[in-house]
């Protein structure tokens, strides 16, 4: 599904966010990436949804090569791609429900399918009691779990997840872990970022280790 | 198509309503800088109707010391109106000349009241075809030929003198204009920025979700353009304001001097295109304002 290339990622001369990173994940597959704080976890999930582009290598999502992907196609990339970030980037001026229909409107998708999906995907999240409430209304777990909904409700292809655990107590981390793997069982396939040893002992999956740019493990549980 | 349009549009006004400061400031400019160019406008138009008119009635005067007798007269008036460049000629006699004086002063007619008839002297008013205007000097001089003609009067240095002050009107109201536009499209696209650095975080949301650049752009360049259209028209209904209150009266006064009967306002289109020019200068400061906000790659 992703292929990464002997990828390179400089952002100064001379100082290699990323080094020479060869990576396949297979369709349908989850995989963590872990590592110290600056090993490069993020620099590699940017570089899947193309907001960096890598100083040398190739990288190929679902057989295409996005390297030089123009960056007017970008959008239609990421209509494949679920993004959760540690810190949700929700619109804060947009309730709940038309947060988690955006992705499906700026598909131009028709009005009737948007609602019926949207209430779907916040029912299965058990948010549809919020339907109306604002994002800054809400607490850390449920804005994440908004997020986690806007991702999925395009059942992407792929979703990465940068930290989407990190600012979250054991209880919600609980949820948002099962919303993946509900996700992942659908097909979807996942890569996260995390530094939460518990988390990859209590979830087991293949886990990617990163240090200083540089794979330094790679293992299946 | 007509949903789409709608779905836009509401993101728009949404927009303005969450910054109804900034949206004011931004219609507050477009407002002031039309709104002198408007005045500016109503002048050299004005000027340029009273330049026209005056071109039409340039004429030759020659006054009569003592009128002619009328076979005479006719004899004249048959040779000038041979001359090639002429196209009229008229006598104007003593009565004539003072009735259309009488009009003239109107209510102040009075004035003449207890003067006889014969005050004003009578003359010839020859008229040149509009393609010989050039050649008046060489006319008059022809005319001069005739000893029995006596001053001759003409208008030609005065239009001359006219034209190139409307020369003068036209190319400050252009310079000044052109700055003032640009101006107002430097603070536009500044108020715009200000709103777009308060939603940097949902623009970035929004490029990681799918949309396309002209999806995230669409509202805020409509609502550039509704700002720039608003300014256009209160910079309409300023300067119409203006025009009945002061404009049309300063103006009126230097100008009726000159005999003109009333000072109009813009014609039709030059409001539209007021208002039109408003809306591009709003359509166009958006649009700069986006140029580096929306970001899907770091490139
Ligand atoms: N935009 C940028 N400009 C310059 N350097 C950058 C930029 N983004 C990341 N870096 C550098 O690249 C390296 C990797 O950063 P990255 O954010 O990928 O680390 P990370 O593994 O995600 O760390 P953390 O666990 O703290 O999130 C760091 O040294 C960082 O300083
Ligand atoms: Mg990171």
């Amino acid at each position: 599904m992703i292929q990464l290339f002997n990828i390179t990622k400089a952002f100064q001369r001379d100082q290699n966010a990323l080094s020479d990173i060869t990576l396949r994940v297979a369709k349908g597959e989850f995989v963590y990436l872990t590592g110290p704080s600056g090993a490069g976890k993020s620099t590699l999930l940017k570089l899947i949804c193309c907001a960096e582009r890598p100083t040398r290598g190739q990288i190929l999502m679902d057989g295409r090569n996005i390297t030089q992907l123009p960056t007017r196609h970008i959008p239609h990339l990421r209509r494949n791609l679920g993004i959760v970030f540690q810190d949700f980037k929700l619109l804060n001026r947009r309730t709940v429900f038309e947060n988690v229909a955006f992705p499906l409107e700026v598909q131009g998708r028709r009005r009737i399918e948007i609602s019926k999906k949207v209430y779907q995907v916040l029912k299965q999240v058990g948010l549809e009691h919020r339907l109306s409430h604002h994002p800054l209304q809400l607490s850390g777990g449920e804005q994440q779990r908004v997020a986690v909904a806007r991702a999925l409700v395009v059942d992407p292809l792929v979703l990465l997840a940068d930290e989407p655990t990190g600012n979250l107590d054991p209880d919600v981390t609980m949820e948002i872990m099962e919303m993946f793997k509900g996700a992942n069982a659908r097909g979807t396939t996942i890569v996260m970022a995390t530094h939460d040893r518990g988390l990859i002992r209590q979830f087991p999956r293949r886990v990617v280790s990163l240090e200083a740019g540089r794979i330094a493990g790679d293992s299946r549980p | 198509m007509i949903g789409q349009g709608i779905y836009f549009l509401l993101r728009a006004l949404r927009n303005m309503r969450h910054s109804p400061v900034l949206s004011a400031a931004s219609i507050f400019t477009v407002g002031v800088a039309l709104a002198l160019l408007a005045f500016f406008a109503i002048a050299v138009l004005n000027v340029q109707r009273l330049t026209a008119s005056w071109a039409a009635e340039l004429a030759v005067v020659a006054y009569l010391e003592q009128p002619p007798e009328g076979p005479v007269l006719n004899r004249w008036l048959g040779e000038i109106r041979g001359y090639p460049e002429v196209a009229s000629v008229t006598y104007v006699s003593r009565q004539e000349a003072y009735q259309r004086f009488r009009q003239r002063l109107g209510s102040d007619a009075d004035l003449l009241d207890g003067l006889g008839a014969d005050v004003l002297p009578a003359s010839l008013e020859i008229r040149l075809k509009p393609e010989a205007r050039q050649q008046t000097a060489a006319v008059v001089e022809r005319l001069g030929r005739n000893k029995a003609l006596g001053e001759l009067h003409y208008g030609r240095e005065w239009l001359d003198r006219f034209e190139a002050f409307l020369l003068l009107l036209r190319t400050v109201g252009i310079a000044l204009g052109g700055f003032l536009v640009l101006a107002a499209l430097v603070i536009v696209t500044n108020t715009i920025k200000l709103t777009l650095y308060a939603r940097q975080d949902e623009l970035e949301a929004m490029t990681m979700v799918g949309a396309t650049a002209l999806f995230i752009k669409l509202p805020y360049l409509i609502e550039g353009a509704l700002q720039g259209v608003v300014g256009g028209l209160v910079a309409l209904l300023t300067s119409f304001v203006a025009f009945r209150m002061i404009l049309r009266e300063s103006l009126g006064n230097i100008l009726l001097l000159t005999g003109i009967d009333t000072i109009h306002f813009l014609p039709f289109t030059w409001q539209i295109l007021l208002v039109a020019a408003g809306g591009l200068v709003g359509l166009l400061g958006s649009l700069l304002a986006l140029r580096k906000f929306v970001r899907f790659c770091q490139d």
